[in-house]
């Protein structure tokens, strides 16, 4: 059955609960015995992980990821299997609904700025905000924009692929589907990959310093670098 | 025909029509910026991992312009605003 609505499951003090919602919640528990049993079994599997997230985060920022990490973190592990739980029978993906997205999205759009005034202190940030004042329209319409699109790409990612495999399955039953459900499942990886990595470029851009003497410098110290001459035929 | 099916009918086609058209110009755009990645990773391979997370981050934004289209024709398709504001139904 394809719905772009979700089910209403039940209502607390008149407000619905949707299934995405309570597989969410599913999912959280989920997550949260796994970390708790591995943290009690087999530590070194959770270093592994913790390692593999500080070099992707750590190699965007430019530097190391320091207090970032568990924000971004956290948010790469819950979008991945948000991603892919919706393969267990009887759970819809909770992010092929648009209200996932869009509240993920508005915690990174608040989490940027906190970021840039925990790293520079609240007068400075807003001074460097609006710096050439004439370009402060676009930078503001720019806050807006990023917010939308990060969060409409997941869902739109998540649903086209999900409609796919529902379409073909309506079809064609049998085997079939089966190429179109790996595809869903690296689509979902590479989306959370992406949303984790944008969401790291937004804040490195609101927390790395950004004044005027030192990129110009930047540009000079790249030009002085002799480029590779590559031979054609 | 009442006024609710030609409405109807002129949604489908402009959906499919908006999705057809939509989808080409981000298509060729994300094949250019692979074609220019590939080749910079083919001369300098040492700079292979800062170009190719830098062509993801590109392509996923490349890539929001036909979600925007897709968000349109499917709020046309499921969530049709026209049909339930004009007419009773």
């Amino acid at each position: 059955m394809i719905t772009v609505n979700p089910q209403v499951v039940f209502t607390i003090f008149g407000i619905g609960v949707r299934d995405t919602v309570v597989t969410t919640w599913i999912m959280m528990a989920f997550l949260m015995g796994v970390a708790a049993l591995i943290r009690k079994r087999r530590p070194v599997l959770l270093e592994i992980l913790f390692d593999f997230l500080n070099d992707l985060i750590s190699e965007i920022l430019g530097r190391s990821a320091g207090h970032v990490l568990p924000f971004i973190g956290s948010l790469a592990i819950f979008i991945f299997f948000a991603n892919i739980i919706g393969l267990v029978p009887g759970l819809t993906t909770p992010t092929s609904d648009i209200n996932t997205p869009i509240g993920l999205a508005l915690v990174v759009f608040f989490s940027v700025h906190i970021f840039g005034v925990l790293e520079k202190g609240f007068v400075e940030y807003f001074k460097e905000l609006v710096t050439p004042i004439y370009l402060f329209p676009f930078e503001l319409i720019a806050q807006f924009t990023r917010t939308i699109s990060l969060s409409v790409r997941l869902f739109g990612n998540m649903l086209s692929s999900e409609f796919l495999v529902a379409v073909i399955f309506s079809i064609l039953p049998f085997v079939v589907p089966l190429p179109l459900i790996g595809l869903h499942i690296f689509d979902g990886v590479l989306q959370a990959y992406i949303f984790t990595a944008l969401s790291t470029v937004y804040i490195a851009g609101a927390v790395l310093a950004n004044t005027p003497s030192e990129s110009v410098k930047q540009k000079s110290g790249e030009k002085n670098i002799p480029a590779k001459k590559v031979e054609r035929k | 025909m009442d006024s609710p099916t030609i409405v109807t009918i002129v949604t489908i086609i402009a959906s499919v029509a908006g999705i057809a058209i939509g989808v080409i110009a981000p298509a060729i755009m994300e094949g250019l910026s692979v074609i220019k990645a590939l080749e910079g990773m083919a001369r300098q391979p040492e700079a292979a991992r800062d170009l190719r997370t830098t062509l993801l981050i590109s392509l996923a934004i490349l890539e929001s312009l036909a979600i925007y289209v897709l968000l349109v024709v499917l709020v046309l398709l499921f969530a049709n605003p026209l049909i339930t504001r004009f007419f009773k139904v």
